[in-house]
Formats: C-alpha cells, sequence, structure tokens
C-alpha cells in the first residue's frame, strides 16, 4: 500500500501535516496548476498504515484519510506487492 | 466497502473551503454508516439550508435537501413514512439552533429514530459569516462587529434536556471518536444527535485571529474537555473555564422512540 | 354499492383522502379545519397509516413533503394563518415537484382574523404565495360531496402532475353537514415511477417526469436549488433556470384543459354567474327561484390553473358577476379573460350573499 493525494481534489489546507501522527505530510513548496499547494510526502513508507494493513487485515490509524475534508488522500495498492526494509523512528 | 463508495464522485471536489472541516465530519458520518453495513437504497440523507446542508449532495444515496431549518421536519415525514429507510440529517448551527430551534426540540421530544449530525462552526457560513446562536461570547462576526454580546446556546444540553436518546460531542479534530460517536448514534433506537465542533476559516477564523486553519484545529483540541475531565474538575471544586467545551458522550439512554424498524 | 351518511365537510374531505389512497397526514391544529386532522388521527393508525401531529404548520408541510418522497400519499389540512406558515415549503414542493395534498379550510383574514367564519381571501395566495414562478392546482368544493369527491381527485391530480394540490374549501363547506352517497371505492390512477437509465428530472413530453421514490434505488437528490435533470444544484445557469422554471408552469399551464372541471348551465344566458365554493349555493338557490333560463352560471370546481375557455361557452353574455367571499380576487382574473364588464359582487364578514343580494345585482345591471 502507498499514500496518496489526489491532486485535483486537494485545496491545500494542510490539515493532514496537523495531524499525522508520524508527521509524513509537510508543506508544499510550489503551487500546481489550479494554484494550489498541495503537501508533500516525507518517506511515506513510515506510515502504518501503508506497512501493516495487509498484515492486520484491516484499516490502521487513517487519520489523515478521515481528516481531510476534501477527500484527496488514500491508500493506492502497489503492484507486485513488495515488502521494503524501514528505518523506524521514534 | 470504506467511505469514499458513498460519495458522489462526479460532483467532487465539494465547494467548501479549503480546510474547511464539514468535509472531515462527512467522512467521518459516512465512514460510521459504512460500517453499519447498511445498503445505499435503504439509507437516506435530509439536510436543511447552509454548509452543512450542501452535504447530501455529495452522497450517492437518496437525499433530500431541503429549505432552511426544516431538516428534521422533512426527516420526520420520511422516516415515520417509512421507518425501513435509515435516515441521517446533516444540519449546521444557525440550520438547527436559530431557524430550525423548535424542530430540533420537538424532534428531540418526540424521539423519532433519526441521527442527527450537526457541524458547529459558530457562525453564518454560507452567507459570509453572520452571527449564529452559537457564536461564543465577545467572538467577532459581521453582524457582531463589537463582539457577540448574547450568551451562546449548548446544542448537547438542549438536546438532553429535550429528550434525546444519545447526545454526544465531538470535533473535527478529534475524528475517530467523532467516527465511533456517530456509529454509536446509528445504533442507538430513537433521536441521536452527534453535535461536532468545527473550524471555520474563511468565516470565523479570519475574523477571530486564528491566522491558519490548523491555528483554530489547536484551539478547538485544547478547549475541549472530555466529560470525565469536567466531571473531575467539578468534583474537585475548580472552575471550569468558560471558554472551554465538553465532549464525549454526554447522555445514553432508552427512552420510547418514534418510528424504529420493526 | 354505494351507501348514504351524513357527514361533516371536514369528515368528507378525511374519509376522500383515505379512500384515495393517504395513508400520511401531518397536521397541526387550527380552526375550523381541525376536524380533518381529529377523523385522521382516529382512522389512520387502523388502516396501516401514518398519522403525525407536527410543532407547527411549517413543519407539517414539510414532514408530508418527506412522507412523500417515501412514495406515500400525503397531505395536510389548515386554514388561513397556518397556510402562510406553509408558503415556503409549498414552493419547495412546487420546485422538487412533490405531489401532496394541502387542504385549506379557509377563515375570514387577515392575519388571527375570524377562526369560525367563512371566507375566501385565501385564493391568490394558493396560487402565489411561495415566492418565484411556479403553477399549482386548486379545488373548490361547495357541498359535502364535493369535499369527499374533490379531495380524492386531489391526490391523482398531484400524482399525476407531480404538483402540491390545494383544496380550497371555506368554514361553510367544511363546517356543513349534509347528506352524502359514498362510494364503495375511489378509483386511484397511481403515481408513475421514474424509468429505469432515465435521468430522475427529465421530463416526459407532458413536462412531468417519473417519480424516484426513496428506498428504491434511483439514488435521487433532491433540492430547492435549482437543479438540473440529474437533480445536482445548478443555481448560476441563467439556462437551466429558466427552462426549469418554465417547465413548472408549463407542465400544469398546459394542462388547462384536462384539469378543468366546471359545470355550465344556461349557456346562451346575457348575464352569467361565476362561483366557486360556498357562494355557488346562494347562486344555486337564485337559479331554483327563477327557473326562466335567463341567468347562467359557470361553476368552478378547478380554480387554478383557471379554466379560462369555461368562460368563451357564454358567447352571448354581457356581464358577468363573481360573488366571492373576498375582496374580488377571482373577479380580477375573469376580467384578465373577458372583454364584457365584470361585476365583482364581494361579501366580507363571513356571512354568505343572501340571494335577494345576488337578485338585486342583477337587477341594476339588467
Amino acid at each position: 500500500m502507498k499514500l496518496a493525494i489526489d491532486e485535483t481534489r486537494c485545496k491545500g489546507c494542510n490539515l493532514c501535516i496537523k495531524v499525522c501522527p508520524y508527521k509524513i505530510f509537510k508543506e508544499g513548496k510550489r503551487p500546481n496548476r489550479r494554484g494550489i499547494v498541495v503537501p508533500e510526502l516525507d518517506r511515506p513508507e513510515r506510515c502504518a498504515n501503508c506497512r501493516l494493513q495487509h498484515l492486520y487485515g484491516r484499516r490502521l490509524c487513517g487519520v489523515c484519510e478521515l481528516t481531510c475534508p476534501d477527500q484527496a488522500i488514500h491508500w493506492i495498492e502497489e503492484q507486485p506487492y513488495e515488502p521494503m526494509k524501514v528505518a523506524i523512528e521514534y | 466497502m470504506t467511505f469514499e463508495d458513498w460519495f458522489r464522485t462526479d460532483r467532487l471536489p465539494h465547494i467548501y473551503c479549503a480546510g474547511c472541516g464539514n468535509g472531515t465530519i462527512i467522512n467521518c458520518t459516512l465512514s460510521a454508516v459504512d460500517q453499519m453495513g447498511w445498503k445505499k437504497d435503504d439509507t437516506v440523507f435530509v439536510s436543511g439550508i447552509g454548509c452543512s446542508s450542501r452535504a447530501p449532495g455529495y452522497i450517492v444515496t437518496d437525499s433530500l435537501h431541503t429549505t432552511h431549518g426544516r431538516a428534521l421536519a422533512f426527516a420526520t415525514g420520511v422516516k415515520l413514512a417509512n421507518p425501513v429507510l435509515n435516515v441521517v440529517v446533516f444540519t449546521g448551527d444557525g440550520d438547527l439552533a436559530a431557524i430550525g430551534g423548535n424542530h430540533f426540540i420537538h424532534a428531540c421530544r418526540r424521539n423519532i429514530d433519526l441521527t442527527v449530525v450537526c457541524m458547529n462552526n459558530q457562525i453564518y457560513g454560507m452567507t459570509g459569516g453572520q452571527g449564529s446562536p452559537t457564536t461564543p461570547w465577545g467572538c467577532l462576526s459581521t453582524t457582531t462587529p463589537y463582539g457577540c454580546a448574547e450568551p451562546a446556546f449548548d446544542l448537547c444540553e438542549l438536546a438532553i434536556a429535550a429528550g434525546a436518546n444519545y447526545v454526544a460531542r465531538w470535533t473535527s479534530y478529534h475524528v475517530k471518536e467523532l467516527e465511533k460517536a456517530v456509529k454509536a448514534g446509528l445504533e442507538t433506537p430513537g433521536f441521536s444527535f452527534i453535535e461536532a465542533m468545527t473550524q471555520c476559516p474563511t468565516n470565523f477564523g479570519r475574523r477571530n485571529k486564528f491566522k491558519q486553519v490548523a491555528d483554530q484545529v489547536e484551539y478547538i483540541k485544547t478547549h475541549a474537555l472530555l466529560r470525565a475531565k469536567r466531571d473531575r474538575m467539578i468534583e474537585q471544586g475548580e472552575k471550569v473555564p468558560d471558554d472551554f467545551f465538553v465532549i464525549g458522550e454526554l447522555m445514553r439512554r432508552k427512552r420510547p422512540a418514534m418510528g424504529v424498524k420493526v | 354499492m354505494t351507501r348514504l351518511e351524513f357527514w361533516q365537510g371536514n369528515t368528507a374531505c378525511a374519509e376522500g383522502a383515505l379512500a384515495a389512497g393517504c395513508r400520511f397526514f401531518g397536521g397541526y391544529p387550527i380552526t375550523p379545519s381541525t376536524e380533518v386532522a381529529e377523523h385522521m388521527a382516529v382512522k389512520l393508525p387502523k388502516m396501516n397509516g401514518v398519522f403525525v401531529q407536527m410543532e407547527d404548520e411549517i413543519a407539517s408541510m414539510a414532514a408530508i413533503i418527506g412522507a412523500s418522497w417515501t412514495g406515500a400519499r400525503a397531505m395536510t389540512a389548515t386554514s388561513g394563518p397556518g397556510f402562510s406558515l406553509m408558503m415556503e415549503n409549498i414552493g419547495y414542493a412546487a420546485m422538487t415537484e412533490t405531489p401532496c395534498v394541502i387542504v385549506n379550510i379557509q377563515r375570514g383574514g387577515p392575519s388571527t382574523g375570524q377562526p369560525t367564519m367563512a371566507a375566501q381571501g385565501d385564493m391568490l395566495q394558493c396560487r402565489f404565495g411561495s415566492h418565484g414562478d411556479y403553477s399549482v392546482i386548486a379545488l373548490c368544493p361547495a357541498s359535502v360531496q364535493e369535499m369527499y369527491e374533490l379531495t380524492a381527485r386531489a391526490f391523482d391530480l398531484a400524482d399525476r402532475y407531480r404538483v402540491p394540490v390545494f383544496l380550497m374549501a371555506d368554514e361553510i363547506v367544511g363546517h356543513m353537514r349534509e347528506r352524502i352517497t359514498v362510494p364503495d371505492k375511489v378509483g386511484q390512477t397511481p403515481r408513475r415511477e421514474l424509468d429505469r437509465g432515465v435521468l430522475p428530472f427529465q421530463p416526459d413530453a407532458d413536462l412531468v417526469p417519473g417519480f424516484a421514490t426513496f428506498g428504491k434505488g434511483y439514488g435521487v437528490h433532491v433540492t430547492g436549488l435549482t437543479h438540473d435533470e440529474r437533480g445536482y444544484p445548478c443555481a448560476t445557469n441563467p439556462g437551466v433556470h429558466a427552462a426549469l422554471v418554465r417547465r413548472l408552469v408549463d407542465k400544469i399551464e398546459n394542462a388547462r384543459t384536462a384539469i378543468a372541471d366546471y359545470d355550465i348551465i344556461n349557456p346562451d344566458a346575457e348575464q352569467v354567474f361565476v362561483a366557486y365554493g360556498a357562494p355557488v349555493r346562494t347562486v344555486q338557490q337564485v337559479l331554483h327561484d327563477r327557473p326562466d333560463g335567463m341567468i347562467g352560471f359557470l361553476r368552478l370546481r378547478t380554480v387554478w390553473p383557471f379554466p379560462e375557455h369555461s368562460l368563451k361557452m357564454f358567447k352571448n353574455a354581457k356581464v358577468f358577476f363573481i360573488p366571492e367571499l373576498n375582496m374580488g380576487q377571482i373577479a380580477r382574473e375573469i376580467e384578465r379573460h373577458v372583454k364584457v364588464p365584470v361585476v365583482s359582487l364581494p361579501k366580507l364578514g363571513g356571512d354568505l350573499h343572501t340571494p335577494p343580494e345576488l337578485v338585486a345585482a342583477l337587477e341594476a345591471h339588467r
């Protein structure tokens, strides 16, 4: 699984930056074609849901998706699924 | 299925301003509805007028976007005429507490089997930021330019006094808790009222010293007082600050209800 | 088989509604319409229907619109002050094309006025009361028998044209008791369901779209905002708004002849009475007293859309007399359609015109 921001829906409110417990979202740098500064992903492989949803068989955390007022944050399947070695910061 | 499946994706993105909490509350509500395992055909969303009330237009089920303040009266008709339908009402503070106040207390009194999600942004957002019955004391709006000089409504206390079976208040920051509260409301027979405090960056935050969306969310987060903590403070004789509001499940009871599916 | 009853007009109205398949009543007590609600409260629960006394007339109107969208035949009954409160939601019903029946047992106004006296002062309000342009259907009974029959027909018209239909009775007809022949069964034309694959507000050739009942999987979005054929808000597009409002008006106005219901007596007469509701009874008495065929009578049962073609039937007419329990609301409408003088005979205060008053008017214009 991997995190994706739908640029056609994002309005650049940056609420995801506030709510993500892993601080994966960070402020974008330049406006896109619609003039909206879409947040960027900082090492999204740290996201618990990305790594563990398949293992647990349910949605973990998911606060960014629920909070995003513009329904712009989703997880998309990575095909083929490749386990990755991740350094977890505490 | 996820809550994403309940959106009319052809109508997204919606009309809400950047940072508006209404989208968050719709997500939480739809997520709860999704977890109930309800069929889309058997679910109806009803709303009145205002920012919050645009929500049903983005939901794929049958939906009724009605006149200002009357959502609960329309929903009463829908639910009583066909109790098989699961009826969820989206409303706002102005819609519910001002023009629809009478319908609100009477829907609570009848304890009709509806779930009402009130997006309380403490302002009339759609008309450009006029003071509402829940605008806090001293806050600025276009119709309270010298600070709101009227005491605000506590909608949850009102719902409890009027007889609702389930009453909870959360905020647009507490998404998981809000989702659970809405689900508890959907499961409860009788009138369930969930108030979601939310930010309005365009019309409330802008005039009340919240420069960024996150600032107002932070304010809501830090001024929300869990019910248990509030009770503890009262027990210990501490004063609950005026600008704090209570969050959590505030009432769960089993008064006789109307329009419950047999 | 039919049976004879001795009923009050309001009872007949409620019974007519039940016979027509009305299974939802939302109302609020108001003199002189309360007996309709009381009768429904007794009967509906036994007939698998729903009676709910709402907190006010605004909510009553809202509740019947909500009920109607679940497929139920729904109605409310009220009088002047309550009718004024309903106006916003009546506009909503017109905009969203929601079939519903509103019974208005008219009383003296304005404001609280004369709760126990008759009037016909809401005739223009029912046509033009809500903001914006729209068209509605209004029926006017003049007897207890017609209270029954027209109420039943109101439901068929509401479902056929997807429009609020008004039963504009008055206190005299509502509280009058007389003999009524009750049929065993009232014919019902069911509401036409939306065909699958058709957009929910896409009209047929008759400009009326099929009905997307809630709970049947149509996923329809109903909004009082200007909407396109999908039902989606489209409030800033001038073309969409113009087309929608034009259709809302045309679907009724084009069907004027099919909706019209009137009697024509003595079409060759030179002096013609036009009446609806309680004043019909006085005109009938005048005609009964003068059976010489010299007095024409156009007796309207539908007032809106106004059946203007019925006026043309009186080819020799030199003058039209309009006895009304108001200041000439329908007389003004008739003036728009005829070239000969129109004499308004207003009567205020709650009493009916007496036959001598009408005869005096005839003599004055001979």
